[in-house]
């Protein structure tokens, strides 16, 4: 059951990242409104992450050897990890000021961000396929 | 700021609180961990399918009778990586099966059976 | 009312589907990319549905967020459904029997209805509400209504997978 609600709060987290990597992609120009939709985003991120967290956890705890022997569990808090320190460091440098780069700057990160986030999101899934 | 942290902890709070064995997926919905079963029988028909194989076995009970059962078992993936083929389960073949019995019909379970690459992992 | 049975299990007994439905890795590679597709077009509709009840996004005119994210909701919503459709023909027996399975597919068509009579109807005056930090009423209802329908769209195709009601 807590699974469910895990998949809930992983897709409107998702859609917290992805509004913005989308807008990073694009080839439209990156400041103006999105300082403001940064902001939105991150608010919706902070509500959606302790709800994916809390969601999580208790499948963790509950059959903690199982995923501390699994090395698709082990590459998924890796990917993570970096996802996260990726999110707080670059992509937020990029997102204020993207303008003032090269405009394969903020295309790069954004790409990189998806792909870390949903590589995320896919090797939580993976695990359930590897035993 | 300091209202909004509040509110997030009280919900995991609230989230987590009676969690515990319930939380994990349907497994604990569906099977009973406290419940491990070893069952020695014939193989009536196995189902090499995805997301899980279908076991079905005639366990011969004490008094005579053969009890049918039915055990969830591995992905053709996860079968595989044990060194397990389809082919090696053949109607009438003695099988022995080790799992948990299930919570919400009887004669259900979900486990495992050997295969030639167990052991080189512990589980 | 003729049976659609034996149409699936024509579907069924498929060369294909038969291989997939016994693979190693066709399977889940499938599946997982059924489920990825599904978090992000369903994360992308439920994020711009807080825009509309005004829980996020506020200060933003609705048109400009919703226009980038456009394409990406349909490429999810296609892969999603290509990849459900396929996984369908895997196991159709299966499938149309599981009360989730047909909760789900009502739950997609209601939401589907949904998202067509906003854009019909409220949608239409966008203009003059787009940069309201807060959206017509029944706009609002709408996005509301949406949230829910796709936590429940979620939650019924996990479900599915379990074997309750089997």
């Amino acid at each position: 059951m807590t699974q469910t609600l895990h998949l809930v709060a992983v897709s409107v987290f998702i859609g917290g990242i992805l509004i913005v990597d989308v807008r990073l992609l694009g080839r439209r120009s990156v400041g103006e409104s999105h300082a403001a939709i940064a902001r939105s985003a991150q608010r919706v991120l902070f509500w959606a992450g302790p709800a994916v967290l809390m969601t999580g956890i208790p499948q963790f705890t509950s059959n903690a050897l199982r995923y501390y022997a699994s090395p698709v569990f082990a590459f998924k808090m890796g990917l993570l990890a970096a996802a996260l320190v990726f999110t707080v460091t670059l992509r937020r440098r990029v997102a204020a000021d993207g303008d003032r780069m090269p405009s394969w700057v903020p295309r790069a990160v954004g790409a990189v961000s998806i792909a870390l986030w949903m590589g995320v999101a896919i090797s939580g899934r993976w695990i359930g396929f590897s035993e | 700021m300091k209202t909004k942290i509040i509110l997030a902890l009280l919900t995991a709070g609230v989230l987590c609180a009676g969690q515990s064995a319930l939380a994990h997926h349907p497994f604990a919905a569906e099977y009973d961990a406290e419940k491990p079963v070893t069952l020695t029988g014939t193989l009536s028909r196995m189902e090499w399918v995805n997301p899980h194989s279908w076991i079905y076995i005639d366990v011969k009970q004490p008094d005579g009778t053969v009890q049918k059962w039915t055990i969830e078992s591995s992905g053709p993936g996860a079968m595989s990586r044990r060194g397990l083929k389809k082919t090696d389960f053949v109607a009438g073949m003695s099988l022995v099966v080790k799992g948990y019995a299930g919570r919400l019909k009887p004669a259900i379970a979900i486990g495992t059976v050997g295969g030639p690459n167990d052991g080189a992992d512990k589980q | 009312m003729p049976s659609i049975l034996p149409a699936l299990e024509w579907l069924e007994a498929l060369a294909w589907a038969t291989a997939i439905r016994e693979s190693n890795w066709g399977y889940p590679i499938m599946e997982t990319a059924h489920v990825a597709s599904i978090v992000a077009f369903a994360g992308l509709v439920m994020v711009m549905d807080l825009r509309l009840v005004g829980l996020a996004f506020a200060q933003t005119p609705l048109t400009r967020i919703q226009r980038p994210l456009f394409r990406w909701q349909m490429a999810g919503f296609a892969l999603s459904g290509v990849t459900g459709l396929l996984l369908f023909v895997v196991d159709p027996l299966r499938y149309y029997g599981n009360v989730f399975f047909r909760v789900k597919l009502v739950l997609l068509a209601l939401a589907g209805f949904n998202a067509l009579a906003f854009h019909l109807t409220i949608f239409r005056t966008v203009g003059r509400w787009d940069e309201d930090p807060l959206a017509p009423t029944t706009a609002r209802l709408a996005g509301a209504v949406s949230l829910l329908f796709w936590s429940a769209i979620i939650v019924s195709g996990r479900l599915i997978a379990s074997n309750w009601f089997d």
